[in-house]
């Protein structure tokens, strides 16, 4: 009795919804959900926290996530792969969860989790870092063009050399990075504009400034007195090779120029001394661009371009003190 | 006179310096003959000393200092794997008393840090002296778990090992912190003639050997090292020594900690002291302390064993290796040492000795 009366309600209930919806519109039912940032659950795989740039892109997410209402669950990952692995998979299994972000630590490895996030349904955005992986594993692709990004730091590097010597040693990041991969490409391309002339080139693994300083150090022995420039691959490493310069008796900014990337506020502090010469810029401030795509991902919105490069500039220690310290105190990182 | 050569030759092999001195003459002669400058290079720069040779000794430093710690460790029979945590703690410590802009502290003037190389939020001394009571306590607490609640050293400092990086995360919010602090710098790369890093390293080991060699702490920690039992029926208190020995460790590993955040200016809980501990530990194995037995130990071979480790770096660096196959080249010359350890080879050794007293006796 009570069975069928509830049943009677509920199919009255159905049919005024249904009718309400035919006279609202002419789509038919049933309705899809339209998701809202509040409806968001977002698991985000972060490489770590290893240099100011990270620190900057890990707090436009959690303050973005707060602002907007997402939920955000966080994983620092430690720069390892298999971290990110164990984590995709713990997102993957988590019902709460419909959307992951990926900074990748490596190019490559993501498939099988990549694939298995889709079959589960969860909308996948790769964030800063770029990986080699077919491009409907995953909904869109949000980062720097590093490769543009290295083509910059040639000419900026041409610009500082000026007409002095023009041979450069490099001080690249993660040897598995995006990062430092394009970012060596795109210096590659660009440096024959001047005709810079590559001495040599060194990865520092997990973007340690403490190998980097290393790597620069064997460089001032091995090339005396020949170093005209030095492409560091970000501010980090930029700052640990200044330092070793330094102690070789030469100076940074005037007998070697210094090139880094990222342009945090620690990097500005070098630009402004003059120790830096140019200081290509990284934006870090991608949360907003994310939580957008994965927004689009889960309303189901297709077309979505497979990279959308973010806006970046560049800055020079020939701008002059006083300008850079203006730019600086109205930076976010 | 007949058998001069036979006898200096035994006791060369004999002295627990002779190996790890060989090894370090070993690869400078490769230095010197396969890397071209390697030595030629040390010059005086802006007065003071400059070069290859001075990388190692501002490198190795760190290192050392470790070394003198785990050696006592080590000699009491145990081990200890928190060294690399407590380093990445006391430097957090000491970044975080420079610049706490980067925990949401606000400063009357953030951009101090940009226009006084001199700024710091406590006063320097201060900033030295914590961090190395902090290290000190975790010291402590690893001494408490080995020698009052009796677990396992491997297992008791693991406990550090593990927590203590993410210990440092906290205290830094995870971020690297650029030091911009000139007289802290001082530490880590500024030169009295030779790298001040290397004055305090000397410091360090003459503090350890007066402590073990002019006290009879030498004594308890040989004699626990070799049998604890024993040693608690003679009278000795052998919970303190140990507790003394990984106090000592962790005391070192500050200092290390410091010089290292000084040397490249930042703070990095991430990586900074990354597998330090194993560096720490080769170096005692290499300075031929027995790791696992305990009792017999040399400061002087750990402290060898600790240049050995970054002349090996160094050279690899200068001679073009990659960084990132570096610690392939150091597995091998750690495997070539301990096969210089084994039995077998010094009795070779031992043998060279023999074989010329025949010969001269046969003549």
């Amino acid at each position: 009795m009570t069975k069928s009366r509830t049943l009677r309600i509920a199919l009255a209930l159905a049919t005024a919804a249904v009718l309400a919806g035919c006279s609202a519109s002419a789509t038919p039912v049933p309705t899809k959900k339209v998701y809202t940032f509040k409806d968001m659950t977002v698991g985000f795989i972060q490489t770590g926290s290893e240099s100011g740039w990270r620190a900057a892109n890990t707090s436009s997410f959690n303050e973005t996530a707060k602002s907007d209402n997402i939920t955000l669950k966080f994983t620092d990952s430690q720069n390892k792969i298999e971290n990110q692995i164990t984590a995709f998979n713990t997102y993957i299994a988590d019902p709460a969860v419909n959307v992951i972000v990926l900074a990748a630590v490596d190019v490559t490895g993501y498939n099988d989790v990549l694939t298995a996030a889709k079959t589960a349904g969860k909308v996948v955005v790769i964030e800063d870092r770029r990986i080699d992986a077919p491009s409907n594993l995953y909904y869109t692709y949000i980062g720097s063009d590093f490769d543009k990004e290295g083509n910059e730091g040639a000419a900026a590097m041409c610009t500082a050399l000026g007409s002095g010597g023009k041979n450069v040693v490099e001080i690249g990041g993660d040897q598995g990075a995006s990062a430092a991969i394009d970012r060596a490409k795109g210096f590659r391309e660009g440096d024959t504009a001047c005709g810079i002339n590559i001495l040599d080139s060194q990865y520092a693994a997990a973007w340690d400034p403490t190998v980097g300083k290393s790597i620069m150090e064997a460089y001032l022995k091995k090339y005396t007195g020949k170093i005209n420039g030095v492409f560091a691959h970000n501010d980090e490493l930029a700052i640990a090779a200044i330092q070793a310069i330094d102690a070789s008796g030469l100076k940074a900014g005037k007998d070697v120029q210094v090139v880094g990337f990222d342009a945090t506020a620690d990097g500005f502090k070098y630009l402004i001394s003059g120790e830096m010469s140019a200081d290509i810029e990284c934006n870090p401030l991608l949360a907003p661009q994310v939580f957008q795509a994965a927004l689009d991902g889960l309303n189901g919105v297709t077309g979505q371009p497979t990279w959308v490069p973010s806006q970046e500039g560049q800055f020079f220690a020939s701008q002059g003190a006083d300008a850079l310290k203006a730019i600086l105190a109205t930076r976010k990182y | 006179m007949r058998n001069s050569f036979a006898r200096i030759w035994g006791q060369l092999t004999e002295s627990m310096l002779f190996l790890p001195t060989a090894v370090l003459l070993i690869i400078l002669i490769f230095d010197f003959f396969f890397i071209p400058g390697f030595f030629s290079n040390l010059r005086l720069q802006d007065g003071h000393l400059y070069g290859s040779l001075i990388d190692i000794l501002v490198h190795g430093s760190p290192t050392m200092i470790l070394a003198m710690g785990m050696t006592l460790v080590i000699a009491t029979g145990g081990v200890d794997l928190s060294v690399g945590a407590v380093i990445a703690i006391s430097s957090s410590v000491a970044a975080i008393m420079i610049n706490p802009t980067i925990v949401g502290m606000n400063l009357t003037d953030p951009r101090l840090f940009i226009n006084n190389p001199q700024y710091t939020w406590m006063p320097l001394w201060l900033v030295f002296v914590v961090p190395l009571i902090i290290a000190t306590l975790c010291g402590l607490w690893n001494g408490m778990l080995v020698s009052y609640w009796r677990i396992q050293p491997m297992v008791a400092t693991l406990v550090l090992m593990i927590a203590g990086r993410g210990i440092a995360q906290l205290i830094t919010n995870a971020i690297q912190i650029i030091i911009f602090n000139d007289t802290f710098a001082f530490v880590g790369n500024g030169y009295i003639l030779f790298p001040f890093a290397l004055y305090v390293a000397v410091a360090v080991f003459i503090g350890a050997w007066l402590l073990t060699w002019r006290t009879s702490i030498g004594l308890f920690v040989q004699s626990v090292g070799i049998n604890y039992r024993s040693s608690f029926y003679s009278g000795i208190n052998e919970r303190r020594v140990k507790l003394f020995a990984y106090s000592f460790c962790g005391f070192c590993a500050g200092i290390a900690g410091l010089i290292i955040a000084s040397n490249i200016r930042t703070s990095d809980a991430n990586q900074i002291g990354m597998y330090t501990e194993l560096d720490a530990i080769l170096s005692v194995v290499i300075g031929g302390t027995l790791l696992g037995a305990g009792g017999r130990f040399s400061l002087m071979g750990s402290a060898i064993g600790a240049l050995v480790l970054q002349a090996t770096l160094t050279s690899m660096l200068s001679f073009g290796v990659p960084a990132s196959a570096i610690t392939a080249v150091k597995a091998v010359v750690v495997v070539a040492v301990i096969l210089l350890y084994a039995e077998q080879t010094q009795s070779f050794l031992r043998g060279i000795g023999k074989v010329s007293v025949r010969q001269e006796a046969a003549r």
